[in-house]
């Protein structure tokens, strides 16, 4: 990457998820993008990977020696965590603490009284496999015991001779001081040279030891995995590709080599996820829309995450199923509706729609083999939202089935409710819960989503998310081109990113400049050095200094982007204004002037800046905006001829009134009566409502 | 409950036979009210300010329709009746608000006064059609003691202050009289005041939905939902659960064992429950006189409608699984269901002003267990084994930089065994209530916690293990004082159907060694530098016969260290040796054999099918020595 020949100048994303990797190719000269989609090789997903590659540059007429660099999102992490089992783990603590995980935070979740039924879950190490080390460090770090390096060294042993593969290290305060985790993996590694170590000052260094503790784990499960992995790729991309650039995604939606990657695997945990968010981002920055909420609706659930001034929301309190895990990730909120969530009677005659979904297996009423209890497809279907007929139009979808389903769920309800009155119903009540998980996600993060608009992608998106818009009084509902490849995408949009952080807890009487200083300069080094480590030259890297503030008191940290240059009084005055402002922008108040403040995490992120890919503008047409056809759809009070468009054929700056129906391959996007879509000069679909014309230049009444 | 007979300062809701409501409104209507509570609490989480309530997570939200029925089930909470009994609907406006804490005047919805409850009425077509409330255990009310918890308090004088239904905003213009003289009350000013800042202004954003759900959906098609709403946990209750039980009556008592005053004492709640058809009666005639120390509970009011939510609950143990339990919600529809029949003034739980409240939680969540003790008899002990999972322990005192400090943490314990589980290990019964990690506690306080670990042997024996409590040591590095909270602390948690009772809370001082015992509700006990507090949490009772309990748990729980092999070859009749190599104990097949047919003849005739464990027999048979000091 350092210097490309002129002729290499394609830029590939891939993308690999579990049924298809999508792969997208730019061309950085004529910024050209050509998309393709392979069947995913779940055995071994690198052998999808290179086919994919192939096929792109088959399609652009190029050969790897024009390749200039690979960006790759992965679920290798994800589904180690998700789908394997999780076995052969041990874990190093402080003597008195071996029951760290079995007590956890000691919270039940959900309603009073479930403590009486709910059972606890395995936890991610058997108790056998956590053993004491002795030794001592308070919270500035200060020796207070030192390592006993005999109870380390019989530990390993024990680990060694049980067959143990992977070890965590976690001990007491080391983000104050590293030196026994340091010291103890030095034991570990004499005594076992083949496990697979990794140190909570490495992993996170940072305080609340239960959480460090897991993210170190999940960190040292998912090592193994990942370097497998990565071999294979290496391998697979044979001799014309491998010494290319190859980019692996980031949770906290930043790429980092190869290498990197394999140092600090957790940080891949939500790397496919998170390369959608970043191509959301791009979208949000060409759209014009910089307050985004985008929702990618799949088969079984859908994934909800926030675009702030043009950047996705980034949390270090998120998990990954039941595993905290405390690093920077993209903050995506997974909820259980679908297309092919079912609607179904609950026993006590209640209709209900989801969490139950149908999803790929046997899918949906309507589809070929389908199921047997009918799903927001199929109502969608009945309504005429969507064609009757499968992506690209090749497999028929039978209509006839999914009204006899959704008949026969009426004929069991009270009300005498016609076919298109229950499939309408199934519809809304499926928005009505999409509205309210975003109105809880925003309300959790301080966000008020009538500021925001919704930017719809996945297959089960676009027929339903200009109603969800309506319902949340959002500005626009927007649908990207290529919906389907937007994650494909994001890949080639994303900066090197290398995040560092150490937990120095100092009131605001006490902060000690100086002290203050060192430990930003030695972070800021760190940051530098893994970013030449991976080629980038000095003039592309970038540094965010970022600190974790909160009220003296509080327990929960706001994160603010601290000033850079000196730090001096005026850095300092410069940080509490902008953590006082945070505050008030989050909870709605602050102390400014009133409370004093504690600092607590000092973090650093590093960027090494890439050119991003222009997205291309549609040939200017004429204006002329022609449906292909017209059918009957059901909305609210009965059927409407509504015009049927083909996407491909919307010129730009074309408009249309709602109600409207705009197919394209993998999607259909559906207009409401009383809404229009203007397409924007990229191919970018805008809903909006039309009452919203006559004050779309002023805020929305609250 | 004779809520139709009775008349009421507050509306009653006219009798309905069924109602009918669109099935699409409906699912709108209710997927909605669940998800105004949730934002609710998490705007107050995100915002407010004390341990108690972002950590712990003690605090609690509701929304009630005008006729002041809960209207949401993920958790109990308080009632508006007091503020309604006090300002009537058609006096309110919007933008007013109202606090109260007091325990004898909001009609049994609080009951100890760190509980400060905001209320809003929602309003539609210039009508209240709904009330949003909340409230949070706040970090000090004042009171004679930190935290206004005085283990050895006997008037709610000594607990901090006592504020009646008051409107603290007037049309959206606070009531600043209020907050000076709420402010000067407390030791956290600063604080309490952003507590309530933060749940007022989340029960209006909540009332400015609740709003506009009336405005989309109609008055009557809204209310109508509610009806169905209520109608549904109470056909729950009646056909689902319910017909578990055979009609007919079942009694039992269970104690509490000091009240902080008077110590010890076996102080008795009684239970006389009547099943028939699809009505249940609670008769607690028979419980003892109110105490003179801190654990009365105001429940006689509202005909026990906040003791009925509250305790009604339990019952979801019943359901086929415990999925489906978790399932169901339990709103104001369950009051159908029960009638409460209260003993006179002047008992613990019909206590009379001004007798001290602030650890009713004792009472409070005794009286769960003693109705999971009722039910058990009723259906071959198909219930869990009993659990105690809240107390409160503390230090308060000067800290190195001479600044004064107050800790204080929740900790849980384990929970009883079920017959189709363990009970859990170190668990709290308020949800998402968190412990604190050990490096904020040090970061922050003059102490070291120099062990963090499930207590060996603490859960009762069984087929079905009691969960562990917890083992956590504090060490001093100042001279301070420390604060404790806690019950069973003679009697352990009951076991349940053969399974044996869990081990007692306890928490001793000592200097390495030489350690005594405090007791459980100690005001301030004097802690020296470097001396170490050791806090030992209840474990769980067990359920069923330890004997039949299969060998390999066993094996795992003594691997595990969560059993000792002195437990497991005495109480479980499994004999263990050591094998030399490994240190592996590994099970003698051919001595366990024997142990358990042995231990098996001397079991005296059918065992109860209640254990209550070692400490009731000491206390029946005055062995136990008072630990007040």
């Amino acid at each position: 990457m350092s210097s490309p020949s002129l002729a290499a100048r394609f830029r590939i994303g891939i993308d690999t998820g579990g049924t298809f990797t999508d792969i997208v190719s730019v061309d950085t000269q004529s910024g050209a993008t050509q998309v393709t989609k392979v069947a995913s090789t779940p055995a071994n997903p690198a052998i999808g990977l290179l086919r994919g590659v192939n096929e792109i540059l088959a399609a652009a007429g190029a050969t790897t020696d024009d390749v200039a660099g690979l960006a790759h999102g992965t679920t290798v992490a994800t589904n180690a965590l998700l789908q394997g089992e999780i076995n052969s783990l041990g874990l190093i603590v402080n003597a008195g603490f071996r029951h760290i995980l079995e007590i956890a935070r000691q919270s039940v979740p959900e309603g009073y009284g479930n403590s009486y039924f709910w059972v606890k879950p395995d936890r991610i190490v058997p108790l056998q496999f956590v053993r004491e080390a002795g030794g001592r460090l308070d919270f500035r770090g200060n020796e207070l015991r030192p390592l006993d390096e005999a109870s380390v060294r019989e530990a390993a042993q024990y680990f060694r001779a049980q067959g143990i593969r992977a070890i965590g290290i976690c001990l007491l305060h080391s983000y104050a001081n590293d030196t026994h985790e340091r010291r103890a993996a030095e034991i570990v590694a004499e005594e076992y040279p083949d496990a697979t170590l990794s140190l909570s000052c490495v992993v996170l260094p940072e305080y609340r030891e239960y959480e460090r503790a897991v993210t170190t784990l999940v960190d040292a499960f998912v090592k193994p995995h990942m370097e497998r992995y990565l071999k294979r790729v290496h391998q697979e991309l044979g001799a014309g590709l491998q010494d290319k650039p190859f980019l692996v995604m980031q949770s906290s939606g930043g790429v980092a080599s190869a290498d990197q990657v394999v140092r600090k695997p957790i940080t891949t945990a939500l790397s496919g996820p998170a390369a959608g968010a970043l191509g959301s981002a791009v979208i949000a920055e060409i759209a014009g829309f910089p307050d985004l909420v985008t929702l990618d609706a799949g088969g079984t659930s859908t994934d909800l995450c926030l675009i702030e001034g043009g950047k996705p929301h980034v949390t270090n309190g998120g998990s990954v199923g039941p595993f905290p895990v405390r690093i920077p990730m993209i903050d995506i909120e997974t909820i259980g509706t679908g297309g092919g969530s079912i609607a179904w009677i609950s026993r006590e005659g209640h209709l209900k729609v989801g969490p139950r979904s149908a999803g790929a297996e046997p899918g949906p009423m309507c589809y070929p083999n389908g199921g047997k209890e009918p799903t927001i497809t199929d109502a969608n279907l009945v309504l005429g939202r969507i064609p009757p007929s499968l992506i690209g139009g090749g497999i028929a979808l039978n209509v006839a089935r999914a009204r006899e389903g959704i008949a026969a769920l009426a004929a069991r309800l009270p009300g005498n409710m016609s076919v298109e009155q229950l499939a309408s119903g199934i519809i809304e009540i499926a928005n009505w819960s999409q509205a309210n998980a975003i109105r809880q996600m925003t309300i959790q993060r301080g966000i008020d989503p009538r500021a925001f608009a919704l930017l719809s992608f996945g297959g089960a998106g676009p027929a339903q998310s200009a109603a969800v818009m309506d319902l949340l009084a959002m500005k626009a509902c927007i649908v990207p081109p290529n919906p389907g490849n937007l994650s494909a995408f994001g890949l080639l949009a994303v900066d090197w990113r290398t995040d560092h952080i150490v937990t120095k807890v100092m009131h605001e009487d006490v902060i000690d400049l100086a002290d203050v200083a060192a430990r930003y300069a030695a972070l800021e080094r760190d940051a530098v050095a893994t970013l030449e480590r991976d080629g980038i030259e000095a003039s592309r890297i970038r540094l965010v200094r970022e600190a974790d503030i909160r009220y003296a008191g509080q327990s929960m940290e706001v994160r603010v982007t601290a000033p850079g240059g000196a730090v001096d009084a005026t850095f300092l005055s410069g940080l509490i204004g902008a953590f006082n402002a945070a505050h008030r922008r989050t909870f709605g108040y602050d102390y400014a002037g009133q409370q004093k403040i504690e600092l607590v995490n000092l973090c650093v992120s590093g960027f090494g800046l890439i050119e991003r890919p222009q997205m291309p503008k549609l040939a200017g047409g004429t204006g002329n905006t022609a449906p292909k056809s017209s059918r009957a759809v059901y909305f609210g009070a009965g059927f409407v001829d509504t015009p049927v468009f083909d996407r491909a054929s919307l010129p730009p700056a074309g408009r249309v009134n709602g109600p409207a129906v705009v197919e394209e391959f993998g999607s259909t996007t559906v207009v409401f009566p009383g809404q229009y879509v203007e397409v924007d000069p990229h191919g970018i679909l805008v809903i909006r409502a039309l009452s919203s014309q006559d004050k779309s230049s002023q805020e929305l009444p609250r | 409950m004779n809520m139709h007979s009775t008349s009421h300062p507050w509306p009653t809701a006219p009798l309905r036979e069924t109602v009918s409501v669109d099935p699409i409104v409906l699912q709108i209507v209710e997927g909605t009210l669940n998800s105004i509570e949730a934002e609710i609490e998490y705007a107050i989480e995100r915002t407010a300010r004390s341990p108690m309530i972002r950590e712990a997570h003690d605090f609690r939200v509701g929304l009630f329709d005008r006729y002041c029925r809960k209207l949401t089930g993920r958790s109990y909470s308080a009632m508006p009746n007091g503020v309604v009994r006090d300002f009537p609907p058609e006096t309110m406006k919007p933008g007013d608000v109202f606090l109260m804490n007091d325990t004898y005047l909001t009609e049994g919805s609080i009951g100890h006064l760190p509980d400060l409850c905001s209320t809003v009425p929602v309003f539609h077509g210039g009508e209240v059609v709904a009330y949003i409330q909340a409230f949070g255990h706040h970090d000090d009310v004042g009171g004679r003691v930190p935290g206004s918890m005085p283990g050895t308090a006997a008037t709610v004088f000594e607990e901090g202050i006592a504020i009646p239904p008051v409107k603290i905003y007037s049309e959206g213009v606070r009531n600043d009289a209020v907050f000076t003289i709420v402010r000067r009350n407390t030791r956290v000013p600063e604080m309490l005041s952003a507590d309530l800042d933060s749940e007022i202004q989340a029960c209006l954003m909540g009332a400015r939905r609740m709003g506009g759900l009336f405005e989309r959906f109609g008055r009557e098609q809204v209310e109508a939902c509610f009806q169905a709403i209520l109608d549904k946990c109470r056909d729950i209750y009646r056909n689902e659960l319910l017909a578990k039980i055979a009609d007919g009556e079942y009694s039992w008592e269970d104690y509490v064992e000091h009240d902080g005053i008077t110590d010890p004492k076996l102080h008795k709640i009684a239970l006389k429950m009547t099943k028939k058809g699809g009505k249940i009666t609670l008769d607690f005639n028979g419980t003892d006189p109110q105490s003179t120390g801190p654990i009365n509970w105001p429940a006689d009011y509202a005909d026990g409608a906040f003791l009925i939510k509250w305790i009604a609950p339990i019952l979801r143990n019943l359901a086929d699984t415990p999925e489906r339990a978790a399932e169901i919600h339990v709103n104001e529809g369950v009051c159908d269901v029960f009638e409460v029949i209260f003993p006179p003034k002047g008992t613990l739980i019909t206590p009379e002003w001004p007798a001290a409240t602030n650890a009713r939680s004792f009472v409070l969540l005794r009286v769960l267990g003693l109705l999971a003790g009722v039910v058990a008899q009723a259906v071959d002990g198909r219930m869990p084994a009993d659990q105690e999972t809240i107390r409160y322990t503390g230090f308060f005192g000067t800290d190195l930089d001479g600044k004064s400090f107050l800790s204080r943490e929740v900790l849980g314990g384990g929970s009883g065994g079920r017959y189709y589980a363990d009970g859990n290990d170190a668990i709290h019964i308020v949800p998402d209530s968190r412990n604190q990690p050990a490096e904020f506690t040090e970061t922050r306080f003059p102490l070291l916690v120099e062990k963090l670990a499930l207590r060996t042997d603490s859960g009762g024996a069984g087929l079905r293990r009691g969960g562990q409590g917890y083992e956590k040591h504090y060490r001093a590095l100042v001279d301070c004082r420390t604060i404790v909270t806690a019950d069973r602390v003679r009697l352990g948690c009951y076991g349940l159907n053969g399974g044996k009772a869990g081990q007692p809370f306890c928490v001793t001082v000592d200097a390495e060694g030489e350690g005594y015992d405090l007791g459980g509700l100690v005001d301030g006990e004097a802690v020296l530098k470097g001396q170490v507090v050791r806090v030992v949490t209840t474990g769980g009772g067990g359920w069923g016969d330890p004997l039949q309990r299969e060998l390999e748990l066993v094996l795992r729980d003594v691997i595990e260290g969560r059993v000792s092999l002195a437990s497991a070859e005495n109480d479980y009749g499994v004999v263990f040796t050591v094998a030399g190599a490994t240190g592996q104990p590994e099970i003698n097949e051919a001595a366990t054999k024997q142990r358990r047919a042995d231990l098996a003849k001397a079991q005296t005739a059918t065992p109860e099918m209640i254990d209550r464990g070692i400490g009731y027999e000491k206390m029946l048979r005055g062995e136990h020595r008072p630990r007040m000091r």
